[in-house]
């Protein structure tokens, strides 16, 4: 008897502790006061209406699956559902969206709108959001980018009100990220002015098309082109693949891609071709077109260009891959920072009170790192889609650039956040309704897809070097891309580091230079050296590839610094540009911590490592008083987060089983 | 205890009674009676011998809202204390440490619907009438209805907080505005029940209200609850604009006497209301109560300052002093309502003494005392 009421006693000072915790901001002492909204808007700046308009609609809906947990209420999928269900679910969640007029007009509408939706509704459920933007922004977006206005006229209508259901038939089961190796053919027979597409062999079938499976009732299918016996190159096609009933087309067989780890609630499935027969118009024609009579015609000579010039629009996916990687990472560190600041864990002495997680240092360092790198990263993946947006053809090449960059590294720190916040929450973490370990199953498709992360890095310092042998060899200073830092003399890192030293901007913006230029040197003597001995610049850059890497790196940390100082630019003296101050040094020292690039090209001393890793935990405590406010700020609501992100105890009583 | 005074108390033992005490008026509350009853509701929150409050009006009505007219005859900041005190005393009843119970009979309107919906416990009754008619006056519906109305099924909130609808009270009970329907004839009976258990045990004085309650009580034919599809298809709309055009549309599909009263509501209202109205309810949807009140807070200290809009004032004349029922709205049409305007009543006011709503620190908060709905 006196046991129990020991423990109700017990519980009842846990949740007064957890609530102490959870709802008053002023319970640890913290240096800036600064309003959660206005670092909010900051992060979704001119979307925040937007975003929580998407956020109210699916709140407020039963298809969204409400669960109540002591007394508040939680939304998302049934992931017990079997794949058919899922996949159901998901349509009927469009339905709904749909008959609420959220994809209305949705063509004319700026580009914002898409990145709202992919990434609003990707807080509730990846697969929704896949869904969706395999609609719009990859068979719309084709239709959009590589059509003209005869597609428009036709198509845009019937996919905003899903009479037609459209996907996107690129990758094959023997080609993946490089498009033009893609084995599909299509022949043109003039006497009926028809496409003839065909799957010659195995390797050929169209695989992981998104919508293929169940849903989709037309598809943009990517294949070389062979024009009187000449392959002008990989082309884009419109086909009907099912009737209105959904009656597969005869000369199209089509199979599911089945069970995912992550996704389920996306009919993947796989397309062969049996010489079916489409309309001449049906070529999206933006870059180039077959007259009535046969003949190929395009404005763009070289098929190098040819090519990049049909595939530029496509980045509009990476740019969105980026974002959405964001908001799931916000929901892992939400939920975990949230349940870190009501659980605790061992007494440090006997018969005290246990340590709050979040207050115990190896705790803060797991976590407030990656929070400070998710508020770099999305200010990064921000400047992204502004770029994106503001796309000319003169800034195609740093978009496509930054995309690919950000795309892999945001990416990659999803991933990596999600694995640390499910180990931060214990056990908890792997419960599916409390999300986190269930997010790294859905998001982990990211890292492949719109191109493999590892062969982006590559791509982007390939690039680079291009950029700088070009500069060299026309002996004019570089410009473009960020590299104008290239023609300043080179930065002088101090001998000894300090706190106030780590913590300028001066030094900060030095050293991630410095790492950059000097990678870009290393590389540009590597690959000359290699060419000096007749290797091919193919096999060269495939033996290149671990300082392409560290290169790759150097340009988005420097990238991705300098977009969160133009965000800090514009912020006025206060507690939100101090705290802002904070998180970049945060950031920064983070990367040269774990960088292991500094150190092995001496760009750091070992002495001036021992001084940076210390101050890592010197500002983990700095950060720690304002982790709580830092996750309110990422504006995701208590909805869409999880019972242990709140009073976990009530959530789990008896009463509530 | 005057038995002039506008709050009286009835003490039985451990179990204290609140009555609102000004029948000739439907029990409206004056700033008074708010600040007597913050203070009552701190001390017997602190009062180790008081186990469970009672809320109850006296005569027909629970109350019948805030005496609006007070502030026609004060200066803006003298007013803004009123809402101080009113929405200090929400937020201390939202998440009241000990069990209360609302019993609502009659009208429940406004201000008073604060008292009724924050509590633990409302129980309603076959003569209940709930409203929240503010944007027919100029306002918009505050005392933390952003937080209570955001949280009902589908998009009923935004209908009943827009058009200030009427909802009996087996409708409240569907809703889940109330907790217990008990008939009127019961209600009494109700009430010498809870004061005889003398408990604060949230689950015995379920057991109690349980069992005078009708658990299934009919709602009327045309209630307008079975009417939960068209009001989610129309009141989910993007802005007010939208959602009169859903009407409109679905009225000439299905015209009906509902759906004309509806639309003429809504075309009545202070356009201005409306737009501040819709935001403030979608915000609060994703908001906790107590950032509801401070972010009302701003509001209502917009509209009184009268700035931006002076269509509260209006709205009092044409309504409550001219009864003209015939309210010039300025601006006349939601287009003319801008995005700017809008956005003013959500930020901070732009004078030297002013300063957002503070809030009580709760330490004892426990969860379901954060979220009743």
């Amino acid at each position: 008897m006196k046991g129990e009421t020991l423990k109700s006693y017990q519980t009842f000072d846990r949740v007064k502790l957890l609530t102490r915790h959870l709802q008053n901001h002023n319970a640890t002492p913290c240096v800036y006061d600064f309003d959660t909204k206005s670092l909010r808007k900051l992060l979704d700046g001119a979307s925040v209406d937007d975003i929580d308009y998407i956020f109210n609609l699916m709140i407020q809906s039963n298809l969204f699956c409400p669960r109540e947990r002591d007394g508040k209420v939680f939304i998302a999928p049934d992931f017990n559902q079997s794949m058919e269900q899922q996949r159901e679910m998901t349509m009927r969640r469009i339905d709904y969206l749909r008959e609420q007029g959220v994809f209305d007009e949705l063509f004319s509408k700026g580009h914002l709108w898409g990145f709202v939706l992919s990434e609003a509704l990707g807080v509730y459920d990846h697969s929704l959001s896949i869904k969706v933007s395999v609609h719009f922004f990859l068979w719309g977006g084709a239709i959009r980018f590589m059509g003209t206005k005869r597609h428009h006229d036709k198509w845009f209508k019937p996919t905003e009100t899903y009479q037609v259901k459209g996907c996107f038939a690129m990758t094959e089961l023997g080609h993946g990220s490089n498009v033009r190796g893609i084995e599909t053919m299509t022949r043109y027979d003039a006497s009926t002015g028809e496409f003839i597409i065909n799957t010659p062999c195995e390797s050929a079938q169209k695989y992981w098309i998104g919508g293929a499976a169940n849903d989709a009732t037309h598809t943009v299918v990517f294949s070389q082109l062979e024009i009187n016996g000449v392959n002008q190159g990989v082309h884009a096609f419109i086909a009907q693949i099912r009737d209105e009933n959904g009656n597969k087309h005869p000369n199209i067989r089509i199979a599911d891609c089945g069970h995912k780890i992550g996704l389920n609630g996306v009919d993947n499935g796989r397309i062969w071709f049996d010489n079916l027969r489409i309309p001449r118009e049906n070529l999206l024609n933006s870059v180039a077109d077959v007259s009535p009579d046969g003949q190929y015609q395009s404005a763009i000579k070289d098929p190098d260009q040819r090519f990049a010039a049909f595939l530029a629009p496509l980045t509009s996916g990476r740019v969105m891959i980026a974002g959405s990687s964001m908001y799931s990472t916000k929901i892992g560190l939400a939920i975990a920072i949230r349940y870190s600041l009501s659980r605790h864990a061992f007494s440090i002495r006997p018969n005290e009170p246990e340590v709050l997680l979040l207050d115990y240092p190896t705790h803060q360092r797991r976590l407030l790192p990656l929070l400070a790198k998710t508020y770099a990263l999305s200010f990064a993946s921000n400047y992204l889609k502004m770029i994106y947006i503001k796309r000319t053809p003169e800034s195609m090449k740093s978009v496509h650039l930054a995309s690919s960059a950000l795309k892999a590294v945001l990416t990659w720190h999803c991933m990596r956040t999600l694995q640390e916040c499910r180990e931060a929450c214990g056990v908890q973490g792997l419960q599916t309704e409390n999300h986190v370990g269930h997010l790294k199953k859905e998001y982990d498709v990211q890292l492949t897809f719109e191109g493999d992360n590892n062969v982006l890095m590559q791509q982007v310092s390939k690039v680079l070097l291009a950029e700088f042998l070009a500069a060299k060899k026309r002996n004019k200073p570089i410009k473009g891309l960020g590299l104008e830092h290239l023609n300043k003399p080179v930065p002088i890192i101090p001998s000894h580091l300090t706190t106030s030293i780590l913590r300028t901007t001066q030094f900060q913006t030095d050293i991630f230079c410095l790492r950059e230029r000097d990678l870009l040197h290393r590389f540009a003597t590597e690959v000359s050296q290699h060419l000096a001995q007749g290797e091919s610049k193919e096999h060269i850059f495939t033996v290149t590839y671990q300082i392409a890497e560290d290169l790759g790196r150097a340009f988005s940390d420097r990238l991705i610094l300098q977009t969160y100082l133009d965000v800090e630019a514009t912020i006025p003296e206060g507690p939100l540009k101090g705290i802002l101050g904070l998180m970049r040094s945060m950031y920064t020292t983070i990367v040269l911590e774990e960088d292991a690039s500094f150190l092995r090209y001496s760009y750091l001393s070992t002495d001036n490592a021992a001084v940076v890793r210390k101050e890592v935990l010197k500002l983990c405590s700095e950060l720690r008083p304002h982790a709580l406010s830092l996750v309110s700020s990422f504006g995701i609501p208590d909805a869409f987060l999880a019972p242990i992100a709140f009073n976990w105890v009530d959530a789990n009583a008896w009463s509530s089983v | 205890m005057a038995p002039t005074s506008q709050v009286l108390v009835k003490q039985t033992s451990n179990v204290r009674t609140i009555i609102l005490n000004n029948p000739q008026q439907l029990n409206a509350l004056t700033p008074e009676m708010a600040s007597q009853i913050l203070e009552l509701l701190n001390t017997y929150e602190e009062d180790p011998s008081v186990k469970l409050v009672i809320v109850k009006g006296e005569g027909k009505a629970f109350c019948a809202g805030g005496a609006v007219s007070v502030f026609l005859n004060v200066s803006w900041k003298e007013a803004a204390t009123v809402f101080y005190t009113a929405y200090t005393l929400d937020y201390l009843i939202a998440t009241y440490a000990k069990t209360q119970v609302s019993l609502i009979r009659g009208i429940v309107m406004g201000g008073g619907a604060a008292f009724a919906v924050h509590g633990r416990f409302r129980v309603v009754t076959d003569d209940t009438v709930f409203a929240m008619p503010e944007t027919a006056l100029g306002l918009f519906p505050d005392v933390g209805a952003s937080y209570y109305l955001s949280r009902l099924p589908g998009f009923f909130g935004e209908y009943v907080g827009l058009t200030g609808a009427r909802l009996d009270g087996a409708e409240m009970l569907a809703c889940g505005l109330a907790t217990h329907f008990v008939p009127l004839e019961k209600f009494s009976a109700l009430e010498d029940a809870l004061c005889k258990a003398n408990t604060g045990d949230p689950k015995i004085i379920n057991n109690i209200i349980h069992d005078f309650s009708n658990k299934n009580p009919k709602l009327k034919e045309k209630s307008q609850f079975f009417r939960l599809k068209t009001i989610n298809s129309c009141f989910s709309r993007r802005t007010v604009e939208d959602i009169i055009s859903a009407l409109e549309e679905e009225a000439y599909k299905n015209k009906d006497d509902w759906i004309s009263w509806t639309i003429k509501t809504l075309k009545k209202a202070s356009p201005t209301s409306l737009k501040i109205s819709l935001r403030s309810i979608r915000t609060g949807r994703l908001q906790g109560v107590g950032q509801c009140l401070i972010r009302e807070y701003r509001m209502s200290c917009t509209v009184i300052q009268g700035k931006v809009c002076r269509d509260f004032f209006e709205g009092c004349r044409a309504l409550l002093v001219d009864k003209d029922k015939n309210p010039k709205w300025e601006p006349s049409k939601l287009e003319l309502v801008s995005k700017q305007m809008v956005d003013s009543y959500f930020a901070p006011l732009d004078d030297e003494d002013w300063e957002d709503l503070k809030l009580p620190v709760r330490p004892n908060l426990t969860s379901y005392a954060i979220s009743k709905l």
